[in-house]
């Protein structure tokens, strides 16, 4: 029994590291511009697809694709905040539609040029297992990537509050008028958000790409989760969205092993309606949550 | 001999407007397919369709100057219902009939249009038996849940395992696979173990710790798709439980998973009606090959051959409902009826429900790269590795 528990709790840790990672690139976004980016998941799927081209055709690595991933999955981000930008009215509902639309386009072009397959990384060394005191399971890359997911959060984090442009961002999403006026250009503060979104969804691309298995549809799937764990973080709180992704992993991985499988998705669900009838905001919510 | 001339153009011209043998007969058959080639079932559906391709070039080589067949597809994106609105629009178009649809849940309601317009909706794509048991007339398929279980349960028969944990997704046709294979596991005293997943499921590690801790089985059976196989062969490989075999079912003993997944599938069980790389005898199977290769560049995979058997058979059933003159009056599936062929999925009848009784399907097992038939004992190729695990 307690074996079963401790593991259900430490695959949810790491469950919930891979849905922070996707999360997080949204709610960055969303604290700056204070629009949902619906085709974040498939920008991570984007860069899922970059490496497994690498890997397959070139025989490079996954983690050496990083960089390539990195410049088609910017390019495809500020392609994305490009047309954004050019909408002037009713901008959080007009965005929604665009980005929805954009998501369904590069589902579609990776369906063109990758075919439906499903595909995984055929390196050896990620899957092998990581066993923690004989009782807790994971697979290396699930590790792996965990702690360079933290690492890479704790270094947005840093980054929000200890660098100028950081500042520019939380200064932006507090009172877009007031940081204008101290001289923060709200455009070029914008596009570095979606970047540095581009940044995260690469890494959770390349983190999905070694761990789990990757199609065309699996973008749709990533940007309802990330939109849930956003959400129940309270909308655009970057420390929450890891405690808010890990607290889904672990309910969902609870409720596999003492429950059904079935049902893990609804009770991700059920936690994420209980917090918000308790909490509207969110776990950290509030309208300035970025500034935190 | 201006007489003899006029004579002679007479007749070539009797000739031609009666007609020289079966130019007069000449037709053009429009198909129709509704199949899933974006979504989640995107990958199968395009296999399918491949199959239906294979299908109507060769008719249309068998039947060269005499009849000409074509195929319209829409995509019903993998949703319900897109697939009936796909299923109206290509009746709109004029069909003779459909074939295709892949998922149960999507052929339920396009077959269910389909029947509401009299038009024969011929598949391969969904196993579970409501699909028949609703007893349309215009309804036909040539695979089954009964043919995928025999070939599960005969293959964990002769390998004597006591204890089964079941590992499925909970969609209608794997749940009634599934739940098929543990009430004739358990009639044969073999205890079974049940775990359903969703689709969701990425993280297999936990459900597969209570395998391993709870149930300790000797052989797990997995019953999903490419994907859930995936995750659950590497949950494994890191959970390594004490098990002799792991076997599935569709989707698992493919060239395209011992291409994709060497290090996963070694020593796998799936149904599979071909070995690979693919052994074809029979000169129909060497010619579909052939074709397939020609098409489309690769080996045929069990989606193909599917596709192919079923549209052929629709294929020889609309000629024969046309030359017997009751192709618009509702005759194709009478003609379906009478069908009785040997195929490259062996024998196909169809009963009153529009079933396929005589389907069975065969077990393969991924060795060193391959794929091996090895259930049953006379489609064999080779010998099975038992005991032994993909780790």
């Amino acid at each position: 029994m307690l074996s079963l528990t401790l593991q259900a709790l430490f695959s949810g840790v790491l469950a919930g590291g891979y849905y922070a990672m996707v999360a997080v690139g949204l709610a960055l976004v969303f604290g700056t511009m204070r629009i949902i980016n619906l085709a974040h998941g498939e920008l991570v799927l984007l860069a899922a697809y970059v490496a497994y081209a690498a890997e397959s055709q070139y025989g490079l690595n996954p983690v050496m694709a990083i960089p390539f991933a990195l410049v088609i999955v910017g390019a495809s981000a500020a392609l994305v905040y490009a047309l954004l930008s050019r909408i002037d009215q009713d901008r959080e509902i007009n965005s929604l539609i665009l980005t929805f639309g954009l998501g369904i386009i590069l589902t579609n072009a990776v369906l063109m040029i990758w075919a439906a397959d499903i595909h995984s990384t055929t390196a050896p060394w990620f899957q092998e297992s990581v066993v923690v005191a004989d009782t807790l399971f994971a697979m290396r890359s699930e590790v792996v990537f965990f702690v360079g997911g933290l690492v890479l959060m704790a270094g947005v984090h840093g980054w929000l509050n200890h660098s100028w442009q950081g500042r520019a961002v939380r200064a932006l999403s507090s009172n877009r008028n007031a940081a204008k006026l101290m001289g923060v250009n709200p455009r070029r503060t914008e596009i570095l958000s979606f970047l540095v979104a581009a940044l995260l969804a690469t890494f959770a691309g390349i983190a999905i790409y070694t761990g789990k298995t990757i199609f065309p549809s699996l973008g749709h799937v990533m940007t309802v989760k990330a939109f849930i764990i956003t959400v129940l973080a309270g909308m655009g709180s970057i420390p929450g969205v890891l405690i808010g992704a890990v607290m889904i992993g672990c309910i969902e991985s609870l409720t596999v092993t003492y429950v059904s499988a079935s049902l893990q998705e609804l009770a991700g669900m059920i936690l994420f309606l209980v917090v918000l009838f308790v909490m509207p905001s969110g776990l950290f919510g509030g309208r300035k949550a970025i500034a935190r | 001999m201006v007489r003899m001339t006029g004579l002679m153009t007479a007749a070539v011209a009797l000739t031609l407007a009666l007609g020289a043998p079966g130019v007069a007969d000449a037709k053009d058959y429009l198909l129709g397919s509704q199949l899933p080639l974006s979504g989640n079932l995107a990958r199968v559906g395009q296999g399918m369709s491949e199959g239906i391709a294979v299908a109507v070039d060769l008719a249309n080589k068998q039947y060269a100057g005499k009849h000409t067949f074509k195929v319209t597809t829409i995509d019903d994106e993998t949703s319900p219902a897109k697939g009936v609105a796909a299923v109206e629009k290509l009746i709109a178009q004029g069909v003779v009939a459909l074939t295709g649809g892949y998922g149960s849940n999507i052929i339920g309601p396009a077959s269910e249009a389909a029947q509401k317009a009299g038009m024969v909706y011929m598949t391969s794509g969904g196993v579970t038996p409501d699909l028949t048991g609703r007893g349309y007339k215009t309804f036909f398929r040539i695979n089954n849940t009964e043919g995928y279980a025999k070939a599960m349960i005969g293959l964990l028969g002769d390998m004597q395992v006591k204890k089964v944990s079941v590992v499925y997704l909970n969609k209608e046709a794997t749940s009634n696979l599934a739940k098929q294979v543990q009430a004739d596991l358990t009639a044969k005293g073999v205890t079974v173990g049940m775990h359903e997943f969703d689709g969701a499921t990425s993280d297999f590690k936990p459900l597969l710790n209570k395998v391993k801790l709870q149930d300790r089985p000797d052989a797990i059976a997995m019953v999903g798709y490419e994907n859930d196989y995936v995750g659950v062969l590497r949950a494994a490989k890191v959970l390594k439980p004490d098990v002799k075999a792991v076997v599935g079912v569709w989707s698992l003993a493919t060239a395209q998973m011992a291409k994709e997944f060497p290090d996963l599938m070694e020593n796998v069980y799936g149904t599979s009606m071909l070995p690979y790389p693919v052994e074809f005898t029979q000169p129909e199977a060497i010619e579909f090959s052939k074709t397939y290769a020609r098409l489309f560049n690769k080996e045929p995979d069990y989606l193909g051959q599917f596709g192919y058997v079923q549209t052929k058979l629709l294929i020889e059933a609309v000629l024969r409902a046309d030359e017997a003159g009751t192709l618009d009056k509702g005759g194709l599936a009478d003609e379906l009826r009478k069908t009785d062929a040997q195929t490259l999925i062996g024998r196909v009848t169809f009963d009153e429900k529009g079933d396929n009784p005589n389907f069975s399907h065969r077990m393969g097992q991924h060795q060193q790269g391959k794929v091996v038939l090895v259930w049953p004992p006379e489609a064999a190729n080779g010998k099975m590795n038992f005991p032994a695990r993909p780790w």
